[in-house]
């Protein structure tokens, strides 16, 4: 049977009817790896127990016991997050043979509910890059064009969900870095609201923004996934004591009212024209079934990306600290402590990894910390404040999530600047901690999907999830997949 | 903010941030982080109100405190099989001193 044709919601009624083994589930998605995985390069490692983990959830079936909400699932997990005996990589030289301990709260969680996890996602490194260019395995493709990238960091993420290697995926936002591949993809990528989502035993990049979340073929999708992995977790001190509604019962509701800001900064120079129209023409649809549109103002959005870069690699040069050669993989040979930790750190991280933690590291110096990071955190409140005021007269915030089609390969590797800003639509959600989705709105002329953003109030994943959900029952892009 | 960084400065980053960085890329690394320095200096231009807060996180809640209780930690030989060095119980660096 040809899985590829399924959402995972899909297949796990299958799984649920018994119409198809969670074996038999694995064994295909296993297949499809095996035969693509090469050309894609979208999983730096493939899980060894798949198969006797679907084995054992199949005998429980068997024995009349009662099987959680994945029901035997395929799961592919971005290399950021620890899967217990399971290399972790986090896309870096400096993991290169880390196995973890102890799993991640997020892949504890998907393994009670009954996923089975097929392996880890190729990233950049250290989930620092737009690209994944920057992964030390080798770049990812995207399945719509061997000349373009996937987006990132999550871009093993996005690829083997578009490219059919996985039915879901776990990736990770610290600026954009689940949306940006999803829109370059053509899959929905939701980054759920800072704190819904327990962090515990994810790598860290920069810790006040980075958050997990689920990349899927639709809504639908997210919100199974949603309703699986959010909640308090007593080991992440920043995950949120919030309620947790169910996320697949609000999908239905009819947008009838639902007030929905346009972003008019988000629309200003620098949006690709195709873009933009493909934007607007969904934005219409949305209006069609019922959504009140009107116009929203943040002023302070054109100072996210500026912002971002002096909080990002500030956060960053603390968190990277770890990574000395005293802990894992390797070390560089030095003859005293202080040249072994220079020189591991010199071999073992990338150029980009390296630049942001030199950034963050002056940022952070003696004399510099008022006019950089906390001008920045300054910064960061008024953006924050644009969107206290945009929630006011609104539920929900749209417009496109990248201002471009996913680019060619090396097209921005000589221009940081360039590649940064790939990301300008998408790092306010991150910086104000509000939830955001991208789902597929369009194809470009040249064959590339084209993604629409919507953000939503703190711990409002339903709103997001509904609107989408019910965008997707009026379109069909989200059901279209590349030529193989 | 000062949108250049001088050789020396970029030296003494390196230094603090316990990168090794060889002579001959001193430059280069000055013209990148110049170039990033400069994008984000755009941040003087931004009015805030005299009474403006930072904002360092999205969750501005009190501390987390949780009861004070044991718990299994994870094996220290598992913890130890993934570094470079260790005598069994502790982990092995070189000479903090030469």
């Amino acid at each position: 049977m040809d899985l590829t044709t399924f959402s995972a919601s899909q297949l796990v009624d299958q799984l649920q009817s018994g119409e198809i083994s969670a074996k038999a589930c694995t064994r295909f998605f296993l297949d499809q790896i095996e035969s693509s995985n090469q050309k894609l390069n979208a999983f730096t490692t493939v899980s060894q127990s798949a198969i006797e983990s679907a084995e054992k959830i199949d005998a429980r079936r068997a024995a009349g016991e009662s099987i959680g909400a994945l029901a035997g699932l395929p799961v592919a997990i971005k290399d950021v997050a620890c899967t217990k005996g399971l290399r972790t990589t986090a896309g870096s030289k400096m993991l290169e043979t880390f196995v973890p301990p102890y799993d991640a709260t997020i892949v504890e969680k998907i393994i009670a509910a009954d996923g089975v996890v097929i392996g880890k996602t190729n990233m950049d490194e250290f989930a620092m890059g737009s690209s994944n260019e920057n992964s030390y395995y080798g770049p990812c493709l995207n399945p719509w064009s061997d000349e373009h990238v996937p987006g990132g960091s999550s871009g093993g993420s996005a690829a083997c969900v578009a490219g059919n290697l996985a039915p879901i995926s776990i990736g990770s936002d610290t600026g954009g870095s689940i949306r940006q591949p999803a829109s370059f993809c053509g899959i929905t990528g939701l980054k759920p609201t800072y704190g819904r989502v327990s962090r515990f035993g994810l790598i860290a990049f920069a810790s006040s923004l980075d958050q997990l979340g689920p990349m899927t073929k639709t809504a639908e999708d997210a919100a199974l996934m949603m309703n699986v992995i959010s909640g308090h977790d007593g080991r992440d001190s920043t995950s949120a004591k919030q309620d947790v509604p169910d996320f697949q019962d609000a999908l239905d509701k009819p947008l009838t009212g639902l007030k929905i800001g346009v972003c008019k900064e988000h629309f200003d120079e620098g949006l690709d024209a195709e873009v933009e129209s493909t934007v607007r023409e969904a934005i219409s649809t949305l209006e069609g079934m019922g959504a009140v549109i009107s116009e929203v103002q943040f002023p302070h959005t054109s100072s996210a990306v500026a912002t971002y870069y002096v909080v990002a690699p500030c956060e960053a040069s603390s968190n990277l600290a770890r990574f000395d050669g005293v802990r894992y993989t390797t070390r560089a040979a030095a003859d005293d402590l202080e040249q072994m930790y220079a020189k591991t750190r010199a071999e073992c991280f990338g150029e980009e990894v390296k630049r942001r933690v030199m950034l963050g590291t002056y940022a952070l110096s003696s004399g510099y910390y008022d006019a950089y990071y906390l001008k920045a955190s300054k910064v960061r409140r008024m953006i924050k404040q644009d969107y206290d005021n945009a929630f006011e007269q609104v539920d929900l915030i749209i417009g496109p999530t990248t201002p471009s089609l996913a680019f060619k390969m090396g097209e921005h590797t000589q221009n940081q600047l360039a590649m940064y800003l790939a990301d300008i639509y998408t790092v306010s959600a991150n910086l104000a901690g509000i939830p955001a989705i991208s789902i597929p709105c369009g194809i470009s002329k040249s064959g590339l999907p084209i993604g629409l953003q919507l953000q939503a109030r703190s711990f409002d994943e339903a709103t997001l999830l509904n609107a989408a959900h019910q965008f997707q029952q009026q379109t069909d892009w989200h059901t279209r997949r590349p030529q193989s | 903010m000062s949108d250049s960084i001088d050789r020396a400065t970029v030296e003494q980053v390196a230094k603090l941030a316990r990168i090794h960085l060889p002579e001959s890329q001193l430059d280069e690394s000055s013209k990148q982080l110049g170039a990033i320095l400069e994008y984000v200096s755009q941040l003087d231009q931004v009015t805030l109100p005299d009474d403006v807060e930072p904002f360092f996180g999205a969750i501005e809640s009190v501390n987390a405190i949780r009861t004070d209780e044991q718990h299994p930690s994870v094996p220290r030989d598992e913890i130890l099989s993934n570094a470079p060095d260790s005598d069994g119980e502790f982990y092995k660096v070189p000479p903090v001193f030469k």
